[in-house]
């Protein structure tokens, strides 16, 4: 399955690196991570609650290896995710680009294979649910920019590693191939 | 009582509810059974760590392949290859539990035992699976590409099986046509989908030693003798019984499925009965399916339509597994001869192992390709010349007198493929007839003024039914005149308790109603193979039919004794025996069991107690059905949605036992064959996933999508049994594909457009029309500058 698409924030592309880097606003855009934990300088595994359409919501174990960074520009990475009801795994790249009036373009692409009962069952809401989540998480971190933009938010938190924004990413291609509909 | 329709023996159970079915089995003490399935289509089993699952409360045990010890081996290969001269056949038989690499998604890896579903699938979250996913083999000309990955190393490569079977020579006959049709042809995948799922109830009786097992199978008796085999039992130390089974359509045929190698194994060793129940979700992954296959068919005819030859080469799907041998191409390239005349023919194909689920017969088993195949090929060279589709069939039947026709090669059962007895052109004009093809032209034309776009198809096919190898069973009048039959097939909702009934009542003149048939119970009966190939009215009736008569000379015999008269001078009349000259004379088939069983006296030499017979019967090869489907449609080229106005099946079945169930046969068949037609897909991405693994998404048809099919029968006795019977199961559902295509070609004519690739789903339609429409369009244009260049030239 291939997931792709772009996304333009309403900001510089530095600010939006930052707050790709703020595991508050990432919560927002990825609404199943429960834990994100880095277990060697370029790999993370993390836990997610994940359910697609029909698919009742089951625990999910994720591996993200992360490969090609160029900061703040783009990345790419391995991913691997198995559950009770199924699995993902493939690859996934992101790329932020300085667009016109000061905007950032966001480009995004998964190349990955989905098995199990979220293909099997939830596959007829993978496609037109993936596009709508992918679009509502990223929105979220828009928003979360534009009141940033306009002095309303705390700054983002420093101490995090650019490791967290790239691992995030990848749970952003994850919940752009799993998430059929609501999180439950 | 042959010939008639009376109210099924079976009915009354099934409507109240009082039928047992596998899932109406409780037994104090049972537990539950979940199995744990590979996710992945092609992956190298590293690990598997069942300790969390097993210390959870409620599971009593969880196995995996490893725990398994020796019984863990392949299963055998069930139907092994004809004598092909040149055959190449490898065998690669399922096994219980992924042990080395996972073959197909939905393959079993664990299975736990808990004391309840909930607990049992809870547990399957506990087990930690390390699987290396391996590259799928999913497209079957890529699967036998060089460097495809193979699916079982042992074989170098996934080619299953190499046959080639010639008639005549098609070279010289191509050579002498006027004309070649060539075409490619697909078929796909889909399920058997019938209503009641797989389902298994073991119990293991230490005090008695006996293993009882209730199964959904339609082979009960072949699978008792498995299990005794495997698990070191005598054969009676194992009954099988198959109750009420809600729909079998050949998966059920299929054995031994990992659950059914398992759930027995496991009772003996747990001491605890076993049930397990498979979803809807597992049956999409777990039960066998069909019926990929790619021809490149080519046909040689004459410029009046005549058939010279027919060269076909195809490949055909196994999935990850070929227990079931050869036998559904085997059955395409045989059928694929149909009712015609082909004194030429070269036919090859190529069995490909992929990362699906496993292929075994489903209704129609690979019969439905082959006449898709000739019926297309016929429609084509039709229009090619210029002749009507009906009359291009005419000119190539066989002829009454052409029978038997020995057509040369081998058909599945080992047997050359010999038509034992047809009439052909009679079920073509009838058919004709009731669909009105002759006024069609102007209901066509009347349609279209309405804009509305109807068309007609009308199409032949043959059925190889009622092969061997035998069937028997036991007939017993008991002593309250009420009169007993057993025997080893088993039943899916054919109306066996009537049809059968009918059989030992017409020999008996008892009502049908009194006769009392058991089967699917190998306690009961336990010779014989099973429910498969349209066999049952042929051969366990034909059994039936010799057991009643051997009781009738028993019945005969006593009374001659008791009534002073000679067996000729009695009639059998209401269940009793009578002097023809004097009526009044006559003793009921009560009295006479009782006096057949005497308390005291001896039962003399060369004669037996009561009045029972068993009986046998194996046809040398099988019998030939055949028929015309006739079909009229109505098309909205907008959304490329179908309507089937009009379904009308003439069916020659050979004689008779009971026109509603024949009639229902057909009924259902043709369902079945408008899902395949038009509905009904499995689609698999790359990967080997299954992407419509629900009926959310793999659409059968419903009642409203089914049309009341306007039944005709015609009777051509077949001279290889006493009943002159041949078998209808599968008939409905043969050749629906080709009469849907050849009449929405028709009501799209304008369009001009080819379906060669089935199921045609409305969206491969929307595809057709536009393609056409885009096609049309350029040729208009074309049409008009080749137009203005020739006018600016002059």
């Amino acid at each position: 399955m291939i997931v792709e698409g772009e996304f333009t924030f309403q900001g510089p592309r530095e600010m939006v690196w930052n707050l790709l880097q703020d595991p508050e606003v990432l919560a927002k855009a990825l609404p199943g991570a429960k834990t994100l934990t880095k277990t060697a300088e370029d790999r993370f595994d993390g836990a997610m609650q994940v359910g697609v359409g029909p698919v009742t919501a089951g625990a999910f174990s994720v591996t993200v290896v992360l490969k090609d960074q160029v900061a703040p520009e783009r990345f790419s990475m391995q991913v691997d995710g198995k559950g009770g009801i199924g699995f993902t795994r493939g690859t996934a790249s992101v790329e932020l680009r300085a667009a016109e009036g000061g905007d950032t373009l966001m480009k995004y692409r998964a190349d990955l294979q989905i098995g199990g009962k979220i293909a099997g069952v939830g596959q007829r809401v993978l496609d037109s649910a993936s596009r709508a989540m992918t679009k509502q998480g990223l929105e979220a971190v828009n928003r979360e920019l534009q009141s940033r933009l306009t002095g309303a938010a705390p700054a983002p938190a420093r101490s995090r590693t650019r490791y967290w924004a790239a691992a995030a990413l990848a749970l952003v291609a994850l919940t752009i191939a799993l998430c059929g509909g609501p999180w439950r | 009582m042959i010939g008639r329709s009376p109210p099924r023996n079976e009915d009354a159970a099934l409507l109240t509810g009082r039928a047992l079915f596998v899932d109406d089995v409780h037994l104090e003490g049972m537990l539950h059974v979940a199995f744990l399935r590979s996710d992945h289509a092609h992956a190298r089993l590293i690990a598997v760590d069942a300790s969390s699952a097993r210390g959870r409360p409620g599971v009593v045990a969880v196995y995996t392949a490893v725990d398994l010890g020796d019984y863990w081996q392949p299963g055998p290969l069930l139907v092994p290859p004809p004598p092909i001269p040149g055959l190449t056949f490898h065998a690669a038989t399922q096994v219980p539990l992924v042990k080395d690499k996972a073959r197909h998604a939905g393959e079993p890896i664990a299975m736990v035992v808990a004391e309840n579903r909930y607990l049992a699938e809870d547990a399957l979250e506990h087990i930690v699976v390390d699987l290396e996913p391996l590259d799928a083999v999913v497209d079957l000309e890529a699967a036998l590409a060089p460097g495809a990955p193979v699916i079982h190393q042992q074989l170098g490569s996934n080619l299953a099986a190499h046959v080639v079977q010639h008639k005549g020579d098609y070279r010289q006959a191509r050579a002498q046509a006027d004309r070649v049709i060539a075409r490619r042809f697909r078929y796909d995948r889909g399920a058997a989908a019938a209503i009641e799922n797989r389902g298994l109830v073991t119990h293991w009786d230490a005090r008695a030693g006996e293993l009882t097992v209730w199964d959904t199978t339609q082979a009960p008796i072949p699978l008792r003798n498995g299990l005794a085999r495997m698990l070191g039992l005598l054969e009676s130390q194992v009954r099988v019984i198959a109750p009420f089974v809600g729909g079998g359509f050949g998966p059920k045929i299929m054995m031994f499925y990992p659950e059914e190698v398992l759930l027995p194994w496991a009772a003996m060793r747990l001491r605890r009965p076993l049930k397990w129940i498979e979803d809807r979700q597992e049956n999409f992954y777990a039960t066998s399916q069909e019926r990929e296959q790619i021809h490149d068919a080519e046909l040689a005819v004459t410029k009046d339509g005549r058939i010279l030859g027919v060269r076909d080469i195809f490949l055909h799907d196994t999935g990850a597994y070929d227990t079931y041998g050869l036998t559904i191409p085997i059955n395409s390239q045989c059928t694929l001869l149909g009712p015609y005349q082909v004194a030429n023919y070269d036919s090859e194909f190529k069995v490909v192992f992929t990362n699906k689920p496993i292929v075994t017969p489903v209704r129609g088993a690979g019969r439905q390709h082959g006449v898709f195949v000739m019926e297309r090929l016929l429609d084509i060279a039709a229009r090619e010349l210029k002749l009507d589709p009906v009359e291009i069939r005419r000119r190539n039947y066989l002829s009454p007198d052409a029978f038997p026709h020995d057509h040369v090669i081998l058909f599945q059962d080992s047997a050359p493929l010999v038509y034992d007895s047809g009439n052909y052109r009679p079920a073509l004009e009838r058919a004709t007839a009731a669909v009105g093809y002759d006024g069609f032209q102007a209901e066509r034309a009347r349609a279209r003024a309405e804009g509305r776009r109807v068309g007609v198809g009308i199409v032949s096919y043959v059925e190889g039914t009622g092969i061997g190898p035998y069937e028997g069973a036991r007939v017993t009048v008991e002593p309250s005149g009420e009169v007993r039959v057993a025997t080893g097939v088993g039943t899916q909702g054919q109306g066996h308790f009537t049809t059968l009934a009918q059989v030992v009542a017409d020999v008996l003149a008892v009502d049908a109603a009194r006769v009392h048939v058991v089967t699917g119970d190998t306690r009961e009966f336990h010779w014989g193979t099973g429910t498969f190939a349209s066999r049952s009215a042929v051969v366990a009736g034909s059994a039936c039919h010799a057991a009643a008569l051997a009781v009738r000379d028993k019945i005969l015999k006593l009374a001659g004794l008791l009534l002073e008269a000679l067996p000729a001078e009695l009639e059998l009349a209401g269940g009793a025996v009578q002097v023809k000259s004097d009526r009044g004379r006559s003793m009921s088939f009560g009295e006479l069991a009782v006096r057949a069983n005497p308390l005291r006296g001896a039962v003399r030499p060369g004669t037996e107690p009561g009045l029972e017979a068993t009986a046998y019967f194996g046809p040398d090869r099988g019998s030939t059905a055949s028929g015309v489907h006739a079909i009229v449609v109505e098309v909205d080229p907008e959304t490329a949605m179908v309507k089937i106005l009009r379904y009308v099946v003439v069916h020659d079945c050979g004689r008779v036992i009971n026109p509603v169930v024949v009639q229902g046969q057909i009924q259902g068949g043709v369902a079945q064959g408008i899902g395949n037609a038009f509905y009904e897909q499995l689609v698999w991405d790359t990967n080997g996933q299954l992407k419509n693994a629900s009926f959310m998404d793999y659409l059968v048809p419903t009642a409203t999508d089914v049309p009341k099919v306007e039944t005709h029968h015609i009777e051509t006795p077949s001279p290889l049994n006493p009943l002159g019977v041949k078998g209808v199961g599968e008939a409905g559902c043969i050749p629906t594909a080709a009469a849907f295509a050849q009449a929405v070609e028709d009501a799209l004519s304008e369009y001009g457009l080819e379906i060669c690739d089935i199921p045609l789903s409305p969206n491969r339609l929307f595809e057709l029309i536009r393609a056409a429409e885009a096609a049309g369009a350029a040729g208009a244009a074309a049409r008009q500058t080749g137009g203005a260049a020739g006018a600016a030239k002059r």
